[in-house]
């Protein structure tokens, strides 16, 4: 009991010492619990459903950026990866039975591994011819997947797939505990060591490797870790959809996750989740709207674009916060002077 | 209570009263759903069958339930399935979850109609596909009838029915270059575009016309979205075809039969071709589509029994052009549900199924019969064959979309012989004539 | 014999259309460092803008042509010097402004034509027959007009001051401005050429084809495949590179004609074999880093 209360007041004195001192970090506590407790405010199954699709395409735009923007590797074939594993998540599902908690790490695996098949052309490639060859694999892909119709579905899919969960809020709470899950990981992953060697290889690669770093194997790192979270969410979408078919590796979706990801600003991992939460939604709310949804959606990134080029959410983060020049710390932007050092804030 | 209290009480109660007012306004309406592809012609077919059925059923005082009359109102929800089949699963989900529909009628895709299949079957809510031809729609009925037996085909018949229909166009065809041109042998090229659902029909036609009597001279497979097809347009006029057996529903129907017609190939082209039995066919092809012979459900002037005329031209008077076959969620809600409620005296859906499933009625395009499989189970997919669904085939000509077929067909020695009234006589190019006539 | 002439005239087909287009997309990279992936999307407005011109008022196809190159110049200018210009510095987001202008182009074509299938009237109707093969003469004209194309701008770049100015700019843009060049006009004044001859290509080509909204896509893939395989901003490279490729998508239709729905993967697969072995491109320069 004294243990508990112990545990629990240093919770306390952490949150209040280093959660609610910056409005961002706040945004994200209240990110979480909005994730976790949509379920207890509506049980509307149509809300549900597009806050899980939600989730599944928030995977998919942060492991976009970790490879992207992170190491600098522009990739405008990403639905490779997510159409993989959408097919590898469903072929296991159908033929070799295994339940969905087997089949879609299993289908990220074949994910990873047509990571590394593209990494590996891709590693003396630059900009963008590294762009146009990327964007070249998924479309491949897709006359490989008609040729082999019989295997494949052909532009049928592949359906019958088992369902996710046995019902829809399990299915969403499945999802969003992986969103989150997934997204510290990756959030993670960009502040270790590694996260500082892709950091570099993005400003100055030539620097990085005659400073004695391998940079063959920390760029086919952020391939395979890039596929295999999408991979995830592909095989996600295909249990939660119940069918995997040529839509998951259209030109379309990798331009989707290229725009979600610079809408809400590169090189961070919130920038694409939150742009995918902000964006999914409203485009679906807009609905009855439906013949100008498109057109707004692009209107609404050109603006953003000319106004935000570094994207949303930076640009939000940069009007709430300011950084200390003497120690480098984050702090509101209401405060004059600096949380940590003291030092005049302007 | 103090003043502010019974005043708000009061308006709760007026509030109260008018929301049961409204409640009883609007139980009176039975909502039925259209889904389709409503920025393309497939879906304004959906729309405007739904919408003639919807306007004449009301115009009557609506559809008798037990002892009330309930009118339809209509629900459009736009697929969008030839773009995304998240966004079609996303809107039959909002059908019944927010619009809470009664009843769901259209989808085209058959890759978008399967998962949507499976949301409507979920809520139990009764289906009728106007659109997706593909057997394993109602082959999931007869697996799983508990789950699946809210799902009917409205149109077409299934694949396989669409390929022997297409094989019998193409009989009368090679009857008619062997009466004509006199030709011994019969030579024929197959071009399907590369889809799913024109695979299996390459193995068939390749079996099927040597039976016939007619030598296969080769096989191409365009891309569905193909723009310039005289590559291949060339290999066939070298390889000797007179007939080219067409697989098409998608756009590379138009500018096959736009640059066969402006390279004057001679040979005739008879099938499958979605785009050739638009009216806008032939401001596409800039006129060069003549002779273009393909299976249809409508034409003007053709008549498969009495009710075909009304509604084409009910049609033609409301929306200025031919219905296609998507229109026949007209069928799907005048024919099919109607009566079925009416007889029922509920809106209850399992209660409809049985009815529904039982019934041989006549709607526009002929009768329909629902099948069983071999061992006996319910497929509800339609029945194929002379006095039930044959569909037609049309040929146009000369700018004007003509219905050929059935003329004087039998489908077996001893059928009796059919021939649907305003069907002409097919017509061979004359470039055809110049070509082949000694 | 027969079956490779016509994959010979075939592939002189295919390859002039991804040239014309192909060229405009390369000049403006290798000038201004603009990825325009809109570049197909002005080409489906001209070929949209002849529809109208030619199906709704009823005049000649020419005039059509000379207006569709002469608005969707002036468009392609304007959006340059509002959207583009702001932001070039971040080339990551001019590439998202630009798939955001073609998307907002595809619908707003979307809303006000739907996705009924159009097409548009021939120049010059008809067909001839050369060593046994129908060529129209529609198809003639976009090889005769790649050729004229490639020999004009040549021309342009090799033989006058406005080319010298542009070869300056592409090579280096910062001592291009130290020398005296006004940078931003000669930006401008590419895109308007680029965009020209986006146009033309729609004008030349869009009667061979189907227009509708989304005729922006297929295109684009074969136009960039084309630029990398030749190398980015080399003019001869993606005039070269189009003609191979070209020729790879008759070789798969003509010898497999079961499989020509692979064209466009066979293209991409030689696209990317060739980076493998050489990463700028058959003839580009491969760039120092930025400054």
């Amino acid at each position: 009991m004294e243990l508990i209360l112990f545990y629990l007041r240093k919770l306390f004195t952490i949150f209040k010492n280093e959660v609610i001192v910056l409005p961002s970090r706040v945004v994200v506590v209240l990110f979480f619990l909005f994730v976790l407790l949509l379920p207890v405010f509506t049980k509307d199954q149509y809300i549900l459903r597009i806050f899980t699709l939600t989730g599944i395409f928030a995977i998919l735009a942060a492991s976009w950026d970790l490879l992207s923007g992170y190491t600098g590797q522009l990739n405008f074939g990403h639905a490779l990866f997510f159409g993989v594993g959408a097919y590898g998540a469903a072929l296991l599902n159908l033929h070799l039975h295994i339940p969905p908690w087997g089949s879609i790490p299993l289908g990220a695996l074949c994910a990873v591994l047509a990571g590394l098949i593209i990494g590996i052309p891709c590693l003396r490639l630059k900009g963008t011819y590294l762009a146009l060859t990327t964007l070249a694999f998924p479309i491949i892909l897709i006359g490989l997947v008609f040729a082999f119709s019989s295997f494949t579905g052909g532009e049928l899919g592949i359906s019958g797939i088992s369902k996710l969960t046995q019902a829809r809020i399990t299915d969403y709470y499945v999802v969003s505990v992986l969103l989150l899950g997934l997204g510290a990981i990756m959030w993670k992953i960009t502040d270790s060591n590694i996260g500082i060697i892709f950091h570099a290889i993005r400003e100055d690669e030539v620097a990085v490797r005659a400073s004695g770093v391998n940079t063959t194997r920390y760029k086919l790192l952020a391939f395979c870790l890039s596929g295999f979270f999408a991979g995830i969410a592909g095989g996600l979408y295909a249990h939660f959809m119940r069918i995997a078919g040529p839509s998951t590796l259209e030109v379309s979706l990798s331009f989707q996750v290229v725009i979600w990801a610079i809408f809400g600003g590169i090189v961070t991992i919130y920038g694409p989740i939150g742009a995918v939460f902000l964006l999914f939604p409203l485009l679906e709310l807009v609905s009855f709207w439906q013949e100008y949804r498109t057109l707004t959606f692009a209107f609404m990134v050109l603006l953003i674009l000319l106004y935000m080029p570094d994207g949303l959410f930076r640009w939000l983060r940069d009007r709430i916060e300011k950084e200390c020049p003497r120690c480098k710390v984050r702090n509101v932007a209401t405060r004059n002077t600096c949380r940590v050092c003291t030092a005049p804030l302007d | 209570m103090n003043k502010f209290s019974k005043r708000i009480l009061f308006l709760a109660l007026a509030f109260l009263f008018t929301l049961s007012f409204c409640t009883i306004l609007f139980a009176e309406e039975i909502k039925i759903g259209v889904i389709g592809p409503m920025k393309f012609v497939q879906g304004k077919g959906h729309w405007n069958g739904a919408v003639l059925a919807a306007e004449q059923i009301n115009a009557r005082g609506g559809i008798k339930v037990g002892a009330e009359r309930m009118k339809i109102k209509l629900i459009q929800a736009d697929s969008n399935e030839f773009l995304s089949i998240t966004d079609a699963t996303n809107a039959m989900e909002r059908l019944m979850t927010k619009d809470k529909v009664d009843f769901v009628v259209g989808g085209f895709r058959s890759e978008a109609v399967l998962p949507m299949q499976d949301i409507a079957m979920e809520h139990h809510k009764i289906f009728i596909d106007c659109g997706a031809a593909h057997p394993e729609l109602c082959l999931r009925v007869a697996r799983d009838y508990k789950t699946y037996k809210y799902f009917f085909r409205g149109t077409p018949f299934n694949s396989k029915y669409l390929v022997q229909a297409a094989f019998i166009h193409v009989g009368t065809v090679a009857y008619m270059m062997k009466k004509y041109l006199n030709i011994p042998k019969i030579k024929i090229a197959i071009v399907a575009e590369k889809a799913l659902w024109a695979d299996p029909m390459i193995p068939a036609s390749q079996g099927f016309f040597p039976k016939m009597g007619m030598e296969v001279v080769g096989v191409w497979r365009p891309s569905p979205v193909a723009t310039d097809v005289t590559a291949e347009l060339s290999a066939i006029q070298r390889s000797g075809a007179h007939i080219i057996f067409t697989v098409f529903s998608s756009s590379v129907g138009i500018p096959f039969a736009r640059q066969a017609g402006e390279l004057k190939i001679p040979a005739i082209q008879v099938g499958i071709n979605v785009e050739a039995q638009k009216d806008g066919f032939w401001r596409a092809t800039q006129g060069k589509g003549n002779y273009v012979i393909c299976s249809n459900t409508y034409a003007r002037g053709v008549q498969d029994n009495e009710l075909t005329a009304p509604f084409v031209y009910a049609y033609i008077r409301k929306y200025g052009e031919v219905p296609t076959y998507t229109a026949d969620t007209y069928a799907a809600i005048m024919y099919a549900l109607k009566p079925t409620i009416e007889a029922a005296g509920t809106l209850d859906s399992d209660r409809l199924v049985s009815i529904l499933e039982n019934r041989v009625y006549l709607t526009p395009s002929g009768t329909v019969k629902y099948m069983k499989d071999a061992e006996g189970r319910p497929l509800h997919d339609l029945t194929f064959g002379p006095g039930f669904l044959t569909g037609i085939a049309t040929q146009w000509q000369n700018g004007r979309l003509v219905g050929v077929w059935p003329y004087h067909w039998k489908m077996t020695p001893q059928s009796p012989e059919v021939t649907y009234k305003g069907i002409v006589p097919m017509k061979l190019p004359p470039w055809m004539y110049k070509a082949y006539k000694k | 014999m027969n079956l490779t002439i016509d994959i010979i005239i075939s592939g002189l087909i295919n390859g002039s259309t991804y040239a014309l287009l192909a060229i405009g997309f390369s000049l403006i990279f290798g000038v201004a460092r603009i990825v325009n992936i809109a570049h197909t999307a002005f080409y489906m407005l001209a070929a949209y803008c002849i529809y109208v011109v030619t199906q709704k008022m009823g005049l000649n196809s020419v005039w059509a042509m000379l207006a569709a190159i002469v608005l969707v110049t002036l468009l392609g200018m304007i959006t340059y010097k509002f959207l583009i210009n702001p932001i070039r510095e971040h080339e990551s987001a001019v590439l998202i402004a630009t798939i955001a202008l073609a998307i907002i182009f595809q619908e707003i074509l979307l809303n006000v034509f739907t996705g009924t299938y159009l097409s548009v009237p021939a120049l010059i109707d008809g067909y001839f027959t050369i060593l046994g093969v129908k060529v129209f003469y529609q198809q003639l004209l976009t090889f005769c007009a790649a050729l004229l194309i490639m020999g004009l701008l040549w021309a342009l770049l090799g033989k006058t001051r406005m080319g010298l100015a542009i070869r300056s700019t592409a090579q280096d843009r910062e001592v291009a401005n130290l020398m005296g060049i006004n940078e931003a006009r000669v930006a401008m004044m590419t895109m308007g050429i680029s965009v020209g001859l986006a146009a033309l290509t729609g004008a030349v080509v869009v009667p061979l084809t189907i227009v509708e909204p989304h005729m922006w896509l297929s295109p684009l893939i074969m136009m960039m495949a084309v630029v990398v395989l030749g190398g980015l901003g080399s003019l001869k490279g993606s005039f070269i590179g189009a003609y191979i490729l070209g020729f790879a998508e008759a070789l798969v239709v003509f010898l497999a004609p079961m499989g020509a729905f692979l064209k466009g993967s066979v293209a991409l697969t030689v696209m990317i074999l060739v980076l493998l072995l050489r990463p700028e491109g058959l003839f580009g320069v491969y760039f120092e880093e930025e400054r």
